[in-house]
């Protein structure tokens, strides 16, 4: 697809002699349904392109994009390019280079997904709605739900020869829904994602919603202390996902990352493996290359609690002397960055009952609120609301809210004194078991 | 642009299914965004979005597409979509767009092609050397230019046909201090509704010595202690309190489905006597203001909150229709990939008549949170959490030593009853809200405000 547009490109960099340069386009095609007290509230259709150039002059990459996709208009786009390279003051290699393709045949286009049609989506969307309501009386609303499925298509070609495309597509559902005893509201969260609208499974997501907000009904208010604390796997997986960052190589060149000088040392407990997956099978972020068009590549960040990499793209890796991991990440509007693939904690032994009895008391996080805003992610600082329930001899004694929990990530990773076995992967493809964090404080 | 008898063919076409109204929004818009990172000129790109979103209405059923082909077949396809996705009895044969010429009282002085990159890069660069000259403490700069034009074209199955052009400048520069291998920002990131002439009027020593006295006195400061407190919230950018925890749940997008705490509670007490709250799109070319809406409609200055008693609601199109409320020209998107819906322009809280002396004196043992960092808010519940980013212990009526680290949580309805003083300092201070519509320019803003007792997260016991 897009040959036409491609080959003009080509044939306007040779007409102004434009010798180093690549092209990164995408094209997105999604539709979503949302339910509103059983009648359809919205649907969205979309259908998008974008492409993106960038344009080397000695070590200097200059960027520009557009959405229309005439001959004039990529033109421009290709001269706007070479401008910005003008100004560009760095001291990054940036080659180019016709990368291989990877063996592996990953199955991430399922072509099933594109033939469900838009009254079986509808009837899915409302019967989730309607299954969080059935669960109980005290679920009053269900203010935001979907059920729909997203299609993206990427190809890159730069003037070392490479030209290479793949196409993607996920179905989705997620329902939030609010339940209410007494004056006290309380939410409750569930999605699914998956290469199979079959397995979106309706009543499943809405009851877990309803389940969520239901159990936390009854919420006491915990006496500020420090206590041991048990993320659970959506919770672990959205705090190493506000934390990401820090192992983003180019984070640490740039010295905003902590983790400068510490490959090959130990930064975390010996239980903790970080490991970035971009082949993994199932991943929501699983793919043939990166934004660069390097092959993908199954990358150990860190093995039993020893940093062994940072992520890399061409360019980092060229400046460390040292291997791209495959993770160039890129939007045809942004410059080349560096972004995870299938990132998560890796498993662990223990079950979530080991968890809740390993300490006298504990106390479990379900939610977190502010972490774009509680977060330090170059301190590793964080402070942030939090819900969960509070825990006595492995059992469950009753929920908790309206606290803050704060500590230091870096502290964190070497605190984690056990790991459960449920990795479960958040929207953005950060994964995480249930982990118990040997002591934070907790303020109420 | 698209050309009128394309756009009544294409809003045509999207009611043939017997559709209730059809809107079309075509957005050709122009960016540049420069960074200045370790003293060097790291990134500049720029580039051109440009495409049409399609919406029609069924009740209150919305249906929304967009594409980035505008060639004419394209069109017609999106709107055959949005049109079979439901089928109404409303017969409209024919449409005449009234084009009306939309005058703006946000003038531009001096447009941002007439100004070299070089210069702009000059600009940059004084703001890094003075954050660097400020203290050794700063190891990092990080400098993001930001110039935006945005033109648009609105037109609608009632005859609606306007052109409007939105054009943003914004600066926003970090600093970071650190010492012994610990690290801490400083921040500020100005901008208007103004052309090249916004940078013209920014000191750009004045900028860089304050983000790095920030980052500099964070890093030598105790941590926060925790517990429940009053707390001084400082003026401007201390307004995202309100706009987190009440601001949202006052958008239509909540309101109509119940879900926000305010739904019910029109001219109804819900704040303190001494808050007055204003949603305001007019003031002169301030970052959040607009001229007409997303939805064609004129931009209105809108009183949210008179003397702690619930005004009105910021009203989109849709959500009008579904609370039976006019819109306040509060119909807001990022771009045409979003279908509009009720936003904040520039929201701030009122000045009131207290001394910021005499709320301190008021104060044995508090915080003085002089600059907040961001926050987000449960929708539904009010449940807010938002980080204070320059802090101050308060002890014995005066302010002592800097604090950092800390949080304030607590819950946007309960919190309004807690602000018993207000300031006359109003200040306003440039963000990117995020919504269901996407990222928009808005402004929060409020004057010092005291809050009697909020829940405090920090990392020491009082």
């Amino acid at each position: 697809m897009f040959d036409k547009e491609f080959e003009q490109i080509f044939d306007i960099a040779k007409k102004k002699n434009i010798q180093k340069f690549d092209v990164f386009l995408t094209q997105e095609n999604s539709f979503s349904v949302k339910s509103f007290r059983q009648k359809v509230e919205s649907f969205k259709y979309a259908d998008s392109i974008g492409l993106g150039i960038r344009v080397v002059i000695g070590n200097s990459a200059g960027y520009a994009y557009t959405e229309k996709l005439d001959k004039q208009s990529l033109e421009t786009t290709m001269v706007k390019a070479k401008e910005n390279a003008e100004y560009i003051e760095t001291d990054d290699i940036i080659e180019f280079e016709n990368y291989p393709d990877i063996e592996k045949k990953l199955e991430i286009f399922h072509p099933e997904i594109e033939k469900v049609n838009v009254k079986e989506k509808i009837e899915k969307v409302k019967l989730m709605e309607k299954s969080a309501h059935n669960f109980d009386k005290k679920v009053v609303n269900v203010p935001y739900n979907s059920i729909g499925n997203d299609k993206m298509f990427t190809k890159i070609a730069n003037s070392k020869g490479l030209q290479k495309e793949y196409v993607g597509n996920a179905a989705y559902g997620y329902a939030m829904c609010l339940a209410q005893g007494g004056k006290e509201t309380k939410s409750g969260y569930f999605y699914k994602i998956s290469d199979d609208f079959s397995k979106i499974n309706s009543k499943e997501i809405g009851e877990e919603s309803a389940k969520k907000a239901l159990e936390l009904l009854g919420a006491q208010e915990i006496k500020s202390g420090k206590y041991p604390v048990i993320f659970n796997n959506e919770m672990g997986a959205d705090i190493l996902s506000t934390f990401s960052n820090i192992f983003s190589a180019k984070a640490v060149q740039d010295g905003l990352s902590l983790l400068k000088g510490k490959l090959k040392s130990k930064i975390a407990n010996d239980i903790v493996s970080i490991s970035d997956d971009a082949l993994l099978k199932n991943g929501f972020s699983t793919r043939p290359f990166d934004d660069e068009g390097y092959p993908s590549q199954t990358t150990e960040i860190i093995s039993n609690g020893t940093l062994q990499s940072y992520l890399h793209n061409s360019i980092t890796a060229k400046k460390d002397k040292t291997k791209s991991t495959g993770n160039a990440g890129r939007s045809y509007k942004s410059t080349v960055t560096i972004s995870p693939s299938n990132f998560f904690i890796k498993n662990g032994t223990s079950s979530e009952k080991d968890l809740y009895k390993f300490y006298p008391k504990c106390v479990e996080i379900v939610s977190l609120s502010g972490l774009h805003s509680g977060c330090n992610s170059i301190s590793g600082d964080f402070s942030i609301g939090a819900e969960g329930f509070y825990y006595e001899n492995g059992e469950r004694k009753y929920p908790v809210h309206n606290f803050t929990i704060s500590g230091n990530f870096f502290q964190l990773l070497q605190n984690i004194i056990a790991i459960g076995n449920n990795l479960k992967f958040n929207m953005n493809s950060i994964g995480s078991p249930s982990i118990l964090i040997k002591t934070m404080d907790i303020s109420g | 642009m698209i050309k009128k008898m394309l756009l009544e063919k294409v809003l045509l076409k999207a009611l043939s299914n017997g559709a209730d109204f059809a809107e079309v929004f075509v957005e050709d818009t122009f960016e540049s965004k420069i960074q200045l990172l370790d003293r060097k000129i790291k990134n500049s790109i720029e580039g051109n979005d440009f495409g049409a979103g399609i919406r029609v209405f069924y009740g209150t059923k919305a249906i929304y597409a967009f594409t980035n082909n505008l060639s004419e077949k394209s069109l017609l396809a999106a709107a055959d979509a949005v049109s079979k996705a439901d089928a109404g009895k409303n017969e409209i044969l024919k449409i005449d767009l009234m084009s009306e010429k939309v005058i703006s009282p946000h003038k531009i002085k001096i447009p941002f092609d007439e100004i070299s990159k070089s210069e702009k890069i000059d600009f940059m660069r004084k703001i890094d050397n003075s954050a660097r000259r400020y203290s050794e403490l700063i190891s990092q700069v990080n400098v993001n230019y930001l110039e935006k034009v945005q033109k648009v074209q609105i037109a609608n199955s009632e005859g609606v046909f306007k052109s409007d052009e939105r054009i943003y400048a914004r600066i926003a520069a970090y600093s970071i201090a650190s010492k012994n291998g610990e690290m801490q920002t400083g921040g500020d990131g100005p901008g208007a509704f103004k052309g090249y002439e916004f940078f013209k009027s920014i000191n750009p020593q004045k900028l860089g010595e304050k983000v790095a006295e920030q980052a500099k006195k964070m890093l030598l400061a105790d941590y926060a202690p925790s517990g429940k407190f009053p707390v001084i919230i400082g003026n401007g950018f201390g307004g995202v309190i309100f706009h987190e925890a009440c601001g949202h749940s006052l958008e239509t997008t909540g309101v109509a489905k119940g879900a926000s705490v305010f739904a019910d509670k029109m001219n109804k007490q819900i704040a303190n006597k001494c808050v007055t709250a204003i949603d305001d799109g007019t003031v002169p070319n301030l970052w959040g203001s607009t001229t007409i809406d997303d939805e064609g409609n004129p931009t209105q200055r809108t009183i949210l909150i008179k003397n702690g008693i619930l005004k009105s609601f910021m009203i989109d199109k849709l959500g009008g229709k579904k609370i039976g409320m006019e819109s306040t020209g509060s119909g807001r998107r990022q771009s045409y990939k979003f279908a509009p819906t009720s936003r904040m322009r520039n929201t701030y809280i009122a000045p009131g008549n207290d001394k910021f002396e005499d709320m301190i004196a008021s104060i044995d043992f508090g915080i003085y949170a002089k600059k907040m960092g961001g926050g987000s808010v449960l929708p539904g519940t009010g449940d807010f959490n938002f980080a204070i980013s320059e802090g101050y212990l308060i002890k014995n009526g005066k302010i002592t030593k800097p604090v950092r680290g800390a949080t304030l949580i607590g819950n946007g309805a309960k919190i309004l009853h807690k602000i018993s003083m207000v300031s006359t300092d109003l200040k306003y201070s440039e963000g990117m809200c995020g919504s269901v519509s996407g990222a928009v320019p808005a402004c929060v803003g409020q004057p010092s405000i005291k809050v009697d007792e909020i829940i405090v997260g920090g990392r020491k016991e009082k």
